[in-house]
């Protein structure tokens, strides 16, 4: 279904909030590991930018082929400008809830819209 | 692997790390007071751990797993008891280089890493039923 590119964008910010979930595990879990630094995900906006319409390929190695999934992998290192405790780790455990909480606030927006819109849909096709 | 699976699986690699590190801490807290045997013997030595983190290569995303249980190296204090049997010649006991106050600081971080990881599964755990969801009507 090409004209309806809503749920097209809804399942790509699924797999972007859920890679950024199990990033914020990793850093949640080396919370106490010397010399770890935090990681995050680039902003959602860039993984979009970054995926345009490309032509089509019958291997993911071809040229021009989809590489968004290779995109939303790639970690970020955090800026330094955090403060380091004498172990050398970067991880604000705060930080990290509160941005689980967000992706969880996004999450659920997500598949209410999701949800609304596939409701929508039925409607017609039942009427 | 579905990022959310593998999210579960890194809190709880971090989970089974600060359980580890409680049970040292539990071992240390125990042994608080325990001398040697023998006159001028050593009394027990207070273990440390460390955590390194690994890269889950299944997954791509970090886990944590103990690296090294150690001892500290630190000095016995010693203690005037002429009466107790791990006297030395001077009547002074070596005690372990336990600090209770040290252990409860441990234990209470340990504490707040195992709740936090608990947090991140419980909320991978709602994402996936949210997205369950949307199959209901």
């Amino acid at each position: 279904m090409q004209p309806v590119n809503l749920f097209d964008l809804a399942a790509q910010q699924a797999r972007w909030l859920a890679v950024r979930q199990s990033v914020i595990a990793g850093n949640v879990a080396n919370v106490n590991t010397p010399g770890y630094r935090g990681v995050d995900v680039k902003p959602f906006s860039a993984v979009l930018d970054d995926t345009t319409v490309t032509m089509q390929a019958t291997q993911p190695g071809h040229f021009g082929a989809n590489k968004a999934s290779a995109e939303m992998a790639a970690f970020r290192q955090e800026d330094d400008s955090t403060e380091l405790v004498p172990s050398g780790n970067s991880v604000q455990l705060e930080d990290e809830l509160m941005k689980a909480a967000d992706v969880r606030r996004a999450f659920d927006l997500n598949t209410a819209i999701v949800k609304a819109f596939h409701q929508m849909m039925m409607q017609t096709t039942k009427a | 692997m579905d990022p959310l699976t593998a999210a579960m699986k890194v809190a709880a690699s971090g989970m089974s790390a600060q359980s580890e590190r409680l049970r040292v801490v539990s071992e240390n807290l125990a042994n608080a007071q325990s001398t040697g045997r023998t006159p001028g013997s050593d009394p027990y030595r207070r273990k440390t751990i460390t955590f390194a983190s690994e890269l889950d290569r299944a997954s791509g995303v970090s886990t944590v797993d103990v690296a090294d249980i150690a001892r500290d190296p630190s000095a016995f204090p010693v203690e005037y008891q002429p009466g107790n049997p791990a006297a030395d010649a001077n009547g002074y006991v070596k005690t372990p280089n336990v600090n209770v106050l040290v252990e409860m600081a441990d234990m209470r971080e340990a504490n707040r890493g195992y709740e936090a990881n608990l947090q991140v599964i419980k909320q991978a755990r709602d994402l996936i039923s949210m997205t369950i969801d949307l199959m209901r009507n």
